[in-house]
């Protein structure tokens, strides 16, 4: 066998194993991922095997070796910048939106409110509005009042917060990558 | 590293990829190796030198101008 089919035919069982795996997932058989997986890496070893020419060689190794090592320089600077940048939004006060509140005391001594969500960064005025809610008396608030009243807190942060924790899962992500790439250097460091 | 396989494989009227085979990597290491872009493991050196029947020396030179004081071809 040549190294093309060699290659065809892994892309083929990977795609064929990929199609089946994720069919199961949707359609709630967990049996299928437990076949077809072993069965494809079967596959996969069975075609490798009859392969006649050298796949790999230690060029190839060395390569791959630098290959891999440059792509975790460059991933782990290029993450650990962007999970900088997205976590600065949950802290940046010029990133989050502005909210005010205005009470005003009624004749009858009623306390209304309103509360206005403005673009973040900018001086609240009507062009920089983004929306407003008024409650109308705040000591007989309703329950639709309270859960707008609450959103305005929750949900003017929430795209901080959504980056925020785009920020924190790719710095995870690159914790566990250098703790991999950590536990793999001492494990080749011993054995050479 | 200087080498002189290709001089040797054409002494001997052998492809790149018969000696490929014989030394047990792909024909692209040879290739490399002839244009002096890659610098074999000891091991393939000795396995190329026993393929030619000729002792590692006469066939790689190291110059401390090309491979630097480290020997990594980077």
């Amino acid at each position: 066998m040549k190294r093309i089919t060699y290659l065809t035919c892994t892309l083929v069982v990977a795609c064929m194993v990929a199609a089946m795996v994720g069919w199961s997932m949707a359609a709630g058989n967990f049996l299928i991922p437990v076949i077809a997986i072993p069965l494809g890496i079967i596959v996969i070893l069975a075609c490798r095997a009859q392969v006649d020419i050298v796949i790999a060689d230690e060029r190839e190794n060395r390569i791959r070796g630098r290959a891999a090592l440059r792509t975790l320089e460059v991933v782990a600077i290029g993450g650990a910048i962007a999970a900088i940048i997205l976590y600065s939004y949950i802290v940046s006060i010029p990133l989050t939106p502005i909210i005010t509140g205005k009470l005003v005391i009624g004749d009858d001594g009623t306390q209304s409110m309103t509360i206005a969500e403005y673009k973040p960064g900018s001086v609240p005025g009507p062009d920089t509005l983004v929306r407003s809610t008024t409650i109308n008396d705040l000591s007989s608030m309703n329950e639709s009042e309270a859960f707008a009243y609450s959103s305005y807190v929750r949900e003017g942060f929430k795209e901080n917060e959504n980056r925020g924790l785009a920020g924190m899962t790719i710095a995870g992500c690159l914790l566990a990558m250098l703790a991999i790439f950590g536990a793999f250097y001492l494990y080749y460091n011993r054995k050479y | 590293m200087k080498n002189r396989i290709k001089v040797l494989r054409a002494e001997r009227d052998m492809t790149q990829e018969q000696l490929a085979e014989l030394a047990g990597v792909t024909r692209n290491t040879i290739i490399s190796m002839e244009k002096n872009k890659y610098s074999p493991s000891l091991k393939l050196a000795y396995r190329i030198a026993h393929i030619f029947g000729v002792g590692i020396d006469d066939i790689f030179t190291y110059e401390e101008e090309i491979d630097g004081p480290s020997g990594d071809d980077e």
